[in-house]
């Protein structure tokens, strides 16, 4: 039988799916990036070698996310896409009438708002990191608490602390001192979590016309907290699926699918070499960083050129 | 018949204008309606309405006017362009009132002032009346009252100011645009912290603009912005009569990012910048005022 | 010895600008250097925090400039707040230490001819006027021929049969427009590139995808500054508008201002300073116009853009248009910004198939 890859390397988090004819998920991992997408895509391969049911032939595999050409290149992807695509097909997949796709990762944040099953707009964040998962993890260490507890926290608090989230550094020394002017560790939490929600309104969402059904993914989604303040703000009911941090895959998944060739792929990473090297180009002033990627010690792409001199 | 009720935001153009605004429209027989002091609800309600890079200002401004919204028959919102060639300001006031008109569908009451095209502010005042349906006489009659009554007012006020230059405290001229140093949350917090510390403390609109006005081209010769003029002028008005300046400033204001850096690098006196970017939160000031403090104290002993 | 003059660069506008100069002033004219990234990062770590973009860059390539033994810097300052960076920036250099002479020829917004003459005359005293004008007014003509056919690749760069040939032509043309001997020379130049551009295969279908730039003009105009937007944007095979160039900006816009207030006079009163109400009245004319999107760059805190963006979302609303909103600043990652466009074009192409 025909089976589809779609891979989603994030910043933080890859993600893998195999699907088959009729969009069903077979199998799917999600592991972390930890800084070096090679690896973990090396990693996520081997594991999903072992889950595949024996007689399936994968006919296809997309890729997605930040790392989408790299590992494109590596495994001779048939589709690299963007994730804002990515997300709204594999999302449509399981919600055909969703109009509002709310996401918030690891790095960035976008929403993407839909029309009878199609993209009619979208945004990203412009400023900065505020507001993304990874602001949220490094203030959970700093307050000692176990990002994965911070929804509960949230919950319990009735008296959310107004905490200034505009800009990571702002927030920072705002949270630093309201915790040592003794507020409790359960309205800073809340607090934190409601001005996330407040910050991604104004900055990816401000002007766009949020309607229902609306869909909750990306990492923060799995804080309660979160949900919550979304939907006493939006005032209409947030879902957020079990397996809302697949879509991106889901979605590259379906469309490796719609662009099957009658090539098959063998998963197998460990025979070939792969290599990135970074270098400084210092053929002109832009020092562009160079990454350069070497299969089986032949240079195929470079990636990061700004005047095409390499 | 209720009287007619004319809205005034509390921001921007507000504390220049708005005592000559008051007795005119009081004396032509409406009732001014004035939003609240900024408080958190304004900044939520200015945060829902303005965009993400507007500078703190706007968003306050927005803000006010959407406090007022269905609470009067109209909405003062004026367009500010130019006293002339070299006497502009802020782009922002001239996108202020379009943007408003888009953003909420509310009456507005609105003039235009524009040296350049011979857009007086007597003429503002006339116009305004027309759009209140009054006829020219009582125009006049509200506005030469109010002209007057202005002008005593300002005499009063700079007398006050210039009578806290010869204070024996500590005397800091805090500079900055009008809307931000008298606004309830940027700017008297600082007031009050220094206050206490017992310190005097002078706004740089409190001096006489007459006195101000032309002394900026000590430090900038191509400056051509009104309120920054007057600004310059007054560090320059008060340099030797002070013990320190505290340049105020809204994220990201686009005059003052230019101006205030020049002032800073031709100013000798001590100078505290602080741009104010978020209102949650005053701790991060006050270690800053502290330190600021202890600094021209320790240059005053010395 | 003669002394040597340099200016901050935007876009091909060095060309007649080098062309005039060297003309008019009996100096050596430096070719500004293509902004870098080095550039940015000179010009990020001199300047006040939150000021915008183009004083970054322009200060940036002024510190280059005299690293490499310039005498006198040129600023063409404008409106809003760019017609003050000049004091700014000459204060920054000197307190760097370097000894110059700093012109400004345009200040508070206002192009004043007499004084511009005035600064050429300090620097070249045996100036004489008729001979400036008539190299001011080839300068004019090239600029003139330039944009005319910068806005004709701009249809066209993304369905070329052989990519890349339009471009070559350009960059020849400017070669040779910098060695024009006088206007009638330019002209013939310019008519000989330009019918061997008309010649070039153009593979376009007639329904293809139609995208207008808008925006702040320094951003706009300057390829470094947007992070080659246009280029990324031909490379998906779409029809690009802009409407902003130097020909607009000093000959058209005194004219054209006004029929752009009517055309959108249900959505503003008002100028906006700098190019924000063109801005939105151009949005009103693609809207009209059914084009398939909309991109708006600016550099962050650019104030009359910033007023500008909710009327003009407004009317995108309205029209159902899509629009995206680019902030460009020195940190901008020029990854998501490939991200944002891909996505931008998928968007769009799925529209046009709805």
């Amino acid at each position: 039988m025909n089976c589809y890859l779609g891979i989603d390397i994030g910043s933080i988090s890859t993600k893998g799916v195999i699907i088959d004819d009729s969009n069903n998920i077979i199998c799917s991992i999600y592991l972390w990036t930890e800084g070096n997408p090679v690896e973990a895509v090396k990693k996520l391969i081997n594991n999903l070698k072992e889950n595949i049911p024996p007689d399936y032939n994968i006919k296809g595999i997309g890729t997605t996310g930040s790392a989408r050409k790299l590992i494109g290149l590596m495994l001779d992807a048939n589709v690299v896409k963007n994730e804002i695509t990515a997300h709204a097909i594999g999302t449509l997949s399981i919600h055909p009438d969703v109009r509002t796709i709310l996401e918030i990762g690891g790095q960035d944040s976008k929403i993407i708002l839909l029309d009878r099953g199609i993209v009619v707009d979208y945004a990203m964040n412009t400023l900065c990191a505020a507001g993304t998962g990874a602001f949220l993890s490094s203030q959970a260490k700093r307050l000692g608490v176990a990002i994965e507890e911070f929804g509960t926290f949230a919950l319990k608090s009735n008296n959310p602390t107004k905490i200034a989230a505009r800009c990571t550094v702002f927030a920072e020394s705002d949270l630093v001192h309201k915790a040592g002017m003794g507020y409790s560790k359960e309205d800073i939490i809340a607090g934190l979590c409601k001005s996330i929600v407040l910050n991604y309104l104004n900055n990816v969402g401000k002007g766009k016309k949020i309607k229902g059904p609306i869909v909750f993914q990306g990492g923060v989604s799995k804080n309660k907290g979160v949900v919550k303040f979304f939907e006493e703000i939006l005032n209409e009911e947030v879902i957020v699926d079990d397996n809302g941090h697949l879509m991106g895959a889901l979605g590259v998944a379906i469309l490796a699918k719609e662009h099957k060739s009658n090539k098959t792929y063998f998963l197998e990473m460990n025979q070939i070499n792969f290599q990135t090297s970074a270098i400084e180009c210092n053929k002109c002033p832009n020092n562009c960083d160079l990454l350069k990627i070497y299969k089986n010690n032949d240079l195929i792409e470079t990636i990061g050129s700004i005047c095409g001199k390499e | 018949m209720d009287k007619i009720k004319i809205g005034l935001p509390r921001s921007i153009f507000y504390y220049e204008h708005e005592y000559m605004w008051k007795c005119f429209f009081e004396k032509l027989g409406f009732e001014v309606i004035t939003s609240h002091q900024t408080n958190q609800e304004i900044i939520r309600l200015g945060d829902k309405h303005s965009n993400d890079e507007m500078c703190l200002s706007m968003k306050i401004y927005l803000g006010h006017v959407s406090s007022l919204v269905n609470k009067c028959d109209y909405i003062l919102v004026p367009r500010i362009d130019n006293y002339g060639l070299t006497k502009q300001t802020c782009t922002n006031f001239l996108s202020i009132y379009d943007l408003v008109k888009n953003l909420f569908n509310q009456k507005l009451l609105h003039y235009n002032i524009d040296y350049k095209k011979g857009e007086t502010e007597k003429c503002a005042y006339f116009d305004i009346g027309k759009q209140l349906g009054k006829r020219k006489n009582e125009v006049k009659d509200a506005y030469d009252y109010a002209l007057i009554k202005y002008y005593k007012e300002e005499k009063r006020r700079n007398i006050i100011a210039l009578n806290k230059l010869n204070s024996k405290k500590l005397k800091i001229l805090l500079v900055g645009h009008d809307y931000n140093t008298e606004d309830e949350l940027i700017g008297t917090l600082i007031v009050d912290y220094l206050s206490k510390n017992n310190c005097e403390i002078i706004k740089s609109h409190e001096i006489p603009k007459e006195m101000t006005v032309n002394l900026y081209d000590k430090i900038s010769k191509t400056l051509y912005w009104k309120q920054n003029r007057e600004n310059v002028g007054s560090i320059v008005y008060c340099e030797d009569k002070i013990d320190g300046i505290i340049l105020l400033s809204a994220f990201p204001c686009g005059s003052d990012s230019i101006v205030n850096e020049l002032v800073i690098r031709r100013v000798k006196a001590p100078i505290l910048n602080i741009v104010i970017d978020d209102l949650s939160s005053f701790s991060g000031f006050e270690t800053r005022l502290e330190s600021f403090l202890d600094i021209i104290k320790q240059k005053c002993k010395r | 010895m003669k002394k040597i003059v340099a200016f901050p660069q935007m876009g091909n506008y060095y060309v007649p600008a080098e062309y005039l100069f060297s003309r008019i002033l009996n100096c050596k004219i430096m070719s500004p250097k293509k902004i870098t990234r080095n550039t940015i990062e000179m010009g990020t770590k001199n300047s006040p925090d939150f000021v915008c973009m183009p004083f970054k860059y322009t200060l940036g390539t002024m510190i280059e400039c005299l690293d490499s033994g310039a005498d006198i810097v040129m600023q063409f300052g404008g409106g809003c707040r760019y017609g003050y960076y000049s004091e700014l920036q000459e204060q920054i250099l000197k307190d760097l230490g370097y000894s110059f002479q700093y012109i400004n020829l345009i200040s508070a917004g206002k192009a004043d001819v007499k004084k511009i003459y005035m600064e050429m005359k300090k620097v070249n005293p045996k100036l004489k006027i008729v001979q400036s004008l008539y190299y001011l007014l080839v300068a004019r003509t090239m600029i003139k021929y330039m944009d005319n056919v910068d806005d004709y690749i701009r249809h066209n760069m993304g369905f070329e049969e052989k990519a890349g040939e339009l471009a070559g032509l350009n960059k020849r043309m400017l070669k040779e427009f910098s060695g024009a001997k006088g206007l009638i020379h330019l002209t013939n130049i310019y008519i000989k590139y330009y019918k061997q551009i008309k010649k070039v295969k153009i593979v376009k279908n007639k329904n293809c995808l139609k995208v207008g730039i808008i925006g702040e003009l320094y951003s706009v105009m300057e390829p470094f500054a947007n992070y080659y937007l246009e280029k990324e944007l031909a490379s998906y095979n779409i029809d690009i508008t802009r409407f902003t160039n130097v020909e607009y900006l000093l000959f058209q816009k005194k004219k054209q201002i006004k029929k752009y207030l009517k055309k959108a006079k249900n959505y503003i009163k008002y100028k906006m300073g700098a190019d924000a109400s063109d801005n939105i009245a151009r949005t009103l004319l693609m809207c009209e116009e059914k084009y398939d999107g909309i991109i708006h760059i600016k550099s962050s805190f650019c104030t009359p853009e910033i007023g500008a963006m909710p009327i003009i979302n407004k009317i995108c609303n309205e029209y159902d248009i899509p629009v995206i909103f680019f902030s460009f600043d020195s940190n901008t990652s020029e990854v998501g910004i490939k991200t944002r466009l891909e996505a931008f074009h998928d968007m769009i192409e799925m529209r046009r198939n709805r």
